[in-house]
């Protein structure tokens, strides 16, 4: 059995939507102790690593781990009727495997959709040793990434001890947008060495919108030409992290 | 045979929607003959006649071969067309009868024109596509001059195309055939050489054709059997090396009986009329044990745009402002590609 509620929807229609850039088809683990999910996109350039514990909310139940795979477009457009500190409900119905989604505030509305096949990949954590990590916040980031999507389709992420920059270069425009020690966009910086890696803004653009809405501070890690980590701070040990796969430049 | 292995085998294979886009720096081994066929048979006039040059000379298979492979390069993916050789011996009687439906096709079509039915026409038409030496040369030409591979296997395309899939110089095969799972594609793609609607045969109804993802791995677990008895349960059902099959034997039975017994000759005693056209176990090693080649050099090359526009436009009569936007589509989706990794590289 399985079930969890929560008082305010805003909370679970960001959980929805941060998931919902990278998979159609999301596999929840649901376990004693929380809720996880592991997934990479279809092409396999990211990978989402989501776990909230059950303190994250009002009510949580689970007696045995089990999976759940849901169309998590289908339960956002359902957590989207909810307006903001509605209470929202979801238990799995052992016997018909379907989702009750259950909103009530202001009148109640009991919603059921299908439970799918759940993914029995199990994703691996990307072994790299990164040589930078800097805390920014994560609307300063946001902002950074919104300057280069003027001229490009790609970044240059690059660091050393002083600063981080990101440097966009399409056919006509160019950007060098710096994140300096001291600055309010950036918390912390620490760099073993240089290093810089390219990777696709439409990637990086729409993680940072839709993580944004759960979290103020995000942690980058990265290392010459490898995927980048970003973590994005949560409530109560709450974890939201993204793995991108970067694009290296040949000639 | 796939139009009885398919049509048959269909319901024993599991199958995911794929999208294209999502298959961008991807290989994709396709099976020429089984594309060529296509766009031969579908790349036609409402009355049935193929595309032609000023000459009289058939040009569907280059429309096709142009045309949706730029639609492929645009999503970022890297093809190679796959040539078939030299049939088996143990194809003739497949072939034969393949010849003999395209004269009674042809019969057929060419009463239906006689008659002003154009819409008869058209369906008797497709089914007289013929494959003449000079489609195969002027396939390579254009792959070549688009700057893609191509490889001539020796004998069959799909067990050279699953051989290439196997070693990971592809990562998927293409065909509308259920064969490549007889030959080992760990991965086959259907509907990634078709256009993204179709008629329904002598209806006015469209519907959409979305490229779909068959793994051998899972056809084996779901069906819970091995692939030795995958190639068992198709050579009961029927096969190009022996077409018929069993008579009266459908897969559920065949896939029932190879379960319970393990292999044909054990099922044999438990099978009413079995005959076979030639021993099974030289069936079977037209798939464990084809005939493939490894001296074959794969690379993506710029496209030679004034070769294209000298042999579409000017000797095939294609339109020189659609080739050069076709030119401009396969050149974005390389340029996308890039650079582009993937996050298991990193999984060590």
């Amino acid at each position: 059995m399985f079930k969890l509620k929560v008082t305010d929807a805003k909370l679970l229609r960001d959980m929805a939507t941060a998931i919902s850039i990278l998979v159609d088809e999301a596999t929840f683990k649901i376990e004693p102790d929380g809720l996880k999910l592991r997934a990479m996109d279809p092409s396999r350039v990211a990978m989402i690593d989501f776990e909230w514990p059950k303190t994250i909310f009002e009510e949580y139940v689970c007696n045995e781990p089990t999976k759940m795979c849901i169309n998590i477009s289908e339960l956002l457009k359902l957590l989207k009727r909810a307006s903001k500190d509605e209470a929202v409900e979801l238990s799995l119905d052992d016997k018909t495997g379907r989702l009750q989604v259950k909103i009530t505030g202001k009148y109640s509305r009991d919603f059921t959709m299908p439970t799918l096949e759940a993914s029995e990949e199990e994703v691996p954590t990307p072994k790299i040793a990164f040589n930078v990590k800097a805390k920014t916040t994560t609307q300063g980031l946001s902002q950074a990434i919104e300057d280069a999507q003027l001229v490009s389709d790609h970044v240059r992420i690059e660091a050393d001890p002083e600063k981080l920059v990101l440097n966009a270069a399409g056919d006509l425009m160019g950007a060098t947008i710096t994140l300096q020690k001291g600055n309010d966009a950036l918390l912390e910086l620490e760099a073993k060495e240089g290093s810089k890696a390219t990777f696709s803004l439409s990637y990086l653009a729409e993680i940072i919108k839709a993580a944004s809405a759960t979290s103020d501070i995000a942690t980058l890690e990265f290392s010459t030409d490898m995927p980048i980590r970003i973590d994005f701070q949560q409530q109560k040990e709450g974890k939201l992290t993204f793995f991108l796969a970067p694009r290296i430049e040949t000639d | 045979m796939w139009l009885i292995l398919g049509v048959n085998f269909r319901d024993l294979v599991p199958k995911t929607a794929v999208k294209l886009e999502d298959l961008g720096g991807k290989v994709i081994a396709i099976d020429a003959y089984n594309a060529i066929y296509q766009f031969l048979a579908i790349i036609r006039q409402p009355d049935g006649t193929p595309l032609t040059d000023s000459r009289g000379k058939i040009t569907s298979h280059l429309s096709g071969l142009l045309y949706r492979t730029s639609n492929l390069m645009e999503m970022g993916i890297k093809p190679v067309y796959v040539f078939d050789g030299k049939p088996p011996e143990l194809k003739t009687v497949e072939i034969e009868r393949r010849k003999q439906a395209k004269a009674q096709a042809t019969v057929k079509y060419e009463k239906a024109i006689a008659e002003g039915k154009p819409e008869e026409a058209r369906k008797y038409a497709q089914a007289t596509s013929a494959m003449k030496d000079y489609m195969k040369d002027d396939s390579k030409n254009l792959l070549a001059l688009m700057g893609l591979p191509w490889v001539q296997a020796p004998s069959e395309g799909e067990a050279q195309a699953a051989h290439m899939t196997r070693k990971g110089d592809a990562d998927y095969c293409a065909s509308q055939d259920y064969d490549s799972l007889l030959f080992g594609a760990p991965k086959l793609l259907r509907n990634v050489t078709v256009s993204g609607r179709r008629k329904l045969p002598s209806k006015n109804i469209y519907i959409d054709i979305v490229p779909e993802l068959m793994e051998l791995s899972k056809v084996l677990k779901e069906c819970e059997i091995t692939y030795e008895q995958l190639i068992d349960i198709a050579i009961l059902i029927g096969t190009d090396f022996n077409p018929d099959g069993i008579k009266g034997l459908g897969p559920k039975t065949a896939l029932k009986l190879i379960k319970e017994h393990g292999t044909i000759e054990a099922a044999l005693p438990h099978i009413k009329n079995a005959a076979f056209p030639h021993p099974p176990q030289s069936i079977r090693d037209i798939f464990l044990k084809p005939q493939v080649r490894d001296d074959y050099t794969l690379e993506w090359k710029e496209p030679d745009v004034e070769g294209m526009i000298s042999f579409l436009c000017h000797q095939k009569d294609f339109s020189e402002e659609r080739v050069k936007k076709t030119v401009e589509k396969m050149q974005t989706g390389a340029a996308k590609q890039k650079g582009k990794t993937t996050l298991e590289k990193w999984f060590g």
